[in-house]
Parts: C-alpha cells; sequence; structure tokens
C-alpha cells in the first residue's frame, strides 16, 4: 500500500533555481535560505520517496488565458523542461508516475474535484526550483514526479478550505493505492510577497512566522480564511500559500516538525519546513 | 466593468488582481508577452520592438505602456505580472527594476527599503 511519510514547504520563486544554475548556495545572499535545504536534502536521502506529488502552479506558462483550470495535474512519464522566457534551465526531463497519476485523478475526482488532465504539462520555475534546490539530477532526477497546481493568479482561485480538502483526498487516494509506495507532498511557494503595484515588495515576517505555527498545529484555522485575508496579511502573491494547504491537508492531523527554517529575502518571505506524518511513517 | 469587480479587482490602495474583464482588455498585450517565451520571437522583438509590436496588432496605447517600460499600466491594463516580467526581462529589467518602477522609485531608492540584496 502506498503510503505519504511526510511534507516538505518550499519557496518556488525562480530565483532559487537560477541560483542553484549558479552554483550560488554559499554566498552571502542565498546561504540563509541553502543552509536551509540541507537538513531537508538529507531528510529526504534517508527517506527515499518513491514519488513527490507536487503541489505548485503554473505562471502562464503551460497555460494561457484561453484555458484557466482551477486545478490540473499531470499525468504523463517525462515532464518537459519549460522556457518561460529567458532559455530553458539546463535540467534533465522530470519523470513522472502515470499509473499513481490515473489512480490519483480518478480517485479526486470521485470525491467531486474536477482537476484538468494534462499529458504535456512542461513544468517552469514552480516546480522546477524546489525540486532543483532539494535533490540533485545527476545521472537522473531521483524520484518520479506528480504535479498537481492550483489556479492562484487568475481571479476567482480555489479558496482555501478547498485546497486543505483537495490535500485530504490526495491522502485518501495514496492509501487507496495497492502498490508499496513512499510518497512525500509538496507545499510550494512564498510566503508573505507581493509582486505588482506600489506595494510591491511588501513582507510581514511575524504574519509568516504565525502562518507556519498555525500550519502544523490548526492548519484548519487557516483554511478557514479568505483570500482577502491572506492578501492583507501577506501581499497579493502570498495567496499562493493555499499550495502550503493542499500539502498540510494531504497529512495526518498531528506531524511531527522536524525542521523549519524562516529567510527574509529582497522580496519574499522564504519558509522550509519538514513535516513526518505521524500516522502512515510509523514503521 | 461593473463596479463589484473593479473593487474585488483594486482591493486596496497599491493591489491589484487579475479578474476575467481586466484580463480580456488585456488579452492582446498578454499574447504580446507570451510570444516572448520563444527565442526566436525575442531576437525579433529586440531586433525591431516597434515593427514587432505594430505586426502583434497591439493598439497605440499598449505599444506606449510597452515602449515606455511602464510595468505597472501593464498590470493595472489587465496583464497578469508575470507575463509583464516576460518583457521586461527580455529587455534585461530584472523583478526589482520592476519593482521600483511600479512603486514609482529608483532602483536605489528602492534598494534602501530593503534588509538584503543581492549584488550581482
Amino acid at each position: 500500500m502506498a503510503r505519504i511519510v511526510g511534507g516538505l514547504g518550499s519557496p518556488h520563486a525562480p530565483a532559487v533555481g537560477a541560483a542553484v544554475d549558479r552554483h550560488d548556495e554559499d554566498s552571502a545572499y542565498w546561504k540563509p535560505l541553502f543552509d536551509g535545504y540541507r537538513p531537508m536534502r538529507a531528510w529526504l536521502e534517508r527517506e527515499r520517496p518513491d514519488v513527490f506529488i507536487l503541489f505548485s502552479n503554473d505562471h502562464f506558462t503551460s497555460f494561457f488565458l484561453d484555458v484557466i483550470p482551477s486545478f490540473a495535474i499531470g499525468v504523463a512519464a517525462l515532464h518537459e523542461i519549460a522556457d518561460e522566457g529567458w532559455g530553458k534551465r539546463p535540467l534533465p526531463a522530470v519523470p513522472g508516475d502515470t499509473d499513481l497519476a490515473w489512480h490519483l485523478a480518478r480517485s479526486i475526482v470521485e470525491e467531486g474535484f474536477d482537476p484538468a488532465v494534462c499529458h504535456r504539462l512542461p513544468l517552469d520555475h514552480g516546480c522546477l526550483s524546489p525540486l532543483s534546490a532539494l535533490s540533485s539530477w545527476t545521472p537522473q532526477w531521483p524520484v518520479r514526479v506528480i504535479p498537481i497546481l492550483v489556479n492562484v493568479l487568475h481571479f476567482p482561485i480555489p479558496t482555501p478550505a478547498r485546497c486543505f480538502e483537495l490535500g485530504r483526498a490526495v491522502r485518501r487516494a495514496v492509501a487507496s493505492y495497492p502498490d508499496d509506495l513512499k510518497v512525500v507532498v509538496l507545499g510550494t511557494g512564498g510566503l508573505s510577497h507581493q509582486l505588482t503595484g506600489e506595494r510591491f515588495g511588501y513582507i510581514n515576517p511575524d504574519w509568516d512566522a504565525e502562518f507556519l505555527d498555525r500550519l502544523e498545529r490548526e492548519p484548519e484555522s487557516l483554511a478557514r480564511l479568505k483570500h482577502q485575508d491572506f492578501i492583507e496579511r501577506g501581499g497579493t502573491e502570498s495567496v499562493e500559500v493555499i499550495l502550503w494547504l493542499c500539502m498540510r491537508g494531504a497529512l495526518s492531523p498531528r506531524v511531527r516538525c522536524v525542521h523549519r527554517n524562516y529567510y527574509h529575502a529582497t522580496l519574499t518571505g522564504y519558509g522550509q519546513v519538514v513535516y513526518e506524518d505521524t500516522e502512515s511513517a510509523a514503521r | 466593468m461593473k463596479e463589484a469587480e473593479r473593487a474585488f479587482a483594486n482591493p486596496a490602495p497599491g493591489t491589484y488582481l487579475l479578474t476575467v474583464s481586466l484580463a480580456q482588455q488585456g488579452y492582446r498585450l498578454s499574447s504580446f508577452c507570451r510570444s516572448l517565451m520563444s527565442a526566436e520571437n525575442r531576437a525579433a522583438f529586440k531586433a525591431d520592438e516597434e515593427r514587432y509590436l505594430r505586426d502583434f496588432g497591439l493598439d497605440a496605447a499598449e505599444i506606449a505602456m510597452v515602449r515606455a517600460r511602464d510595468w505597472l499600466a501593464m498590470v493595472r491594463y489587465g496583464v497578469n505580472h508575470f507575463l509583464v516580467f516576460r518583457v521586461a526581462g527580455t529587455l534585461g529589467v530584472g523583478l526589482t527594476g520592476a519593482a521600483a518602477q511600479m512603486r514609482g522609485e529608483t532602483l536605489e531608492e528602492f534598494k534602501r527599503t530593503r534588509r538584503v540584496w543581492e549584488e550581482r
């Protein structure tokens, strides 16, 4: 039986992937973040998951205004690397898991979620920044990846409560998969940040700390908030923390937080967490 | 656009959300931004901006926003910022440059508001 052993939270800013490509992890600017990835990589090397279920969003890369799915799942056997406008990153295509993706899609549809099913979903920084910061890809990526993308850019977007429920549906889907797989769920995106308007650059570290406290211990209280609450407290782009709620919903009600880091960078509050599942991870 | 959507899209001063009517207004300009995802198109745009914009069928007001590098105007017009950043990036303007422009500051002024700054 497949089981979720834990959940990771990571930023997904393009700058993080660019720092990886420049081997800039130890510079004064980036060290506070990449020091935060070290324990995450060590945890992954210890757990050796077979599959990542990666909650992220598209940035008008694979989707355009023509079609904007509220939820989308990538079912391809191999996910291409996208050219977002500054050239493709030098990364090999990312392996998917079509069998588990089919099972996930079918299971969550039966629970009332209706994702767009994507046979071709080139990955942009939303997936590649965390993947490349968390694992090495030579000679090949060590894990298969099923991206589940949530619209966070074009309103209306799914509610925090709906995203938390999606996570729970994904948890039940994994538990009903017959193969013996270890799965890790990833919630990605910045905490507080705003990337437009005269309020560009807004960061609220106090709110970010409260968010991480509540995400660990009382995530339902965050799932009850409105988009506007997140936008006011953390800036417009912080609304993407609904991706972290997807991750948290997929974990046991009580989690063991074995790592937490925060870096107040130039434009974004970067959070990093490792939560161990206290139910399915029991060995 | 009805008042309710306008209020939703601009919930506070300096804060803009992309909604359906705005995105419809910004559709053509957004299509131009998206076209810069291909290296050939980026090269063609840089080689002759005016011609590329005209050939794309943008109207005078839309062309003026690009010519002026007015990222804030593009956002307010109904173009998602990640699309705007493709144009800025193609023209050598990074996120901090776009941030300063949208805030109405010079890059130096913006830098002074930051806790950390990456010199590159």
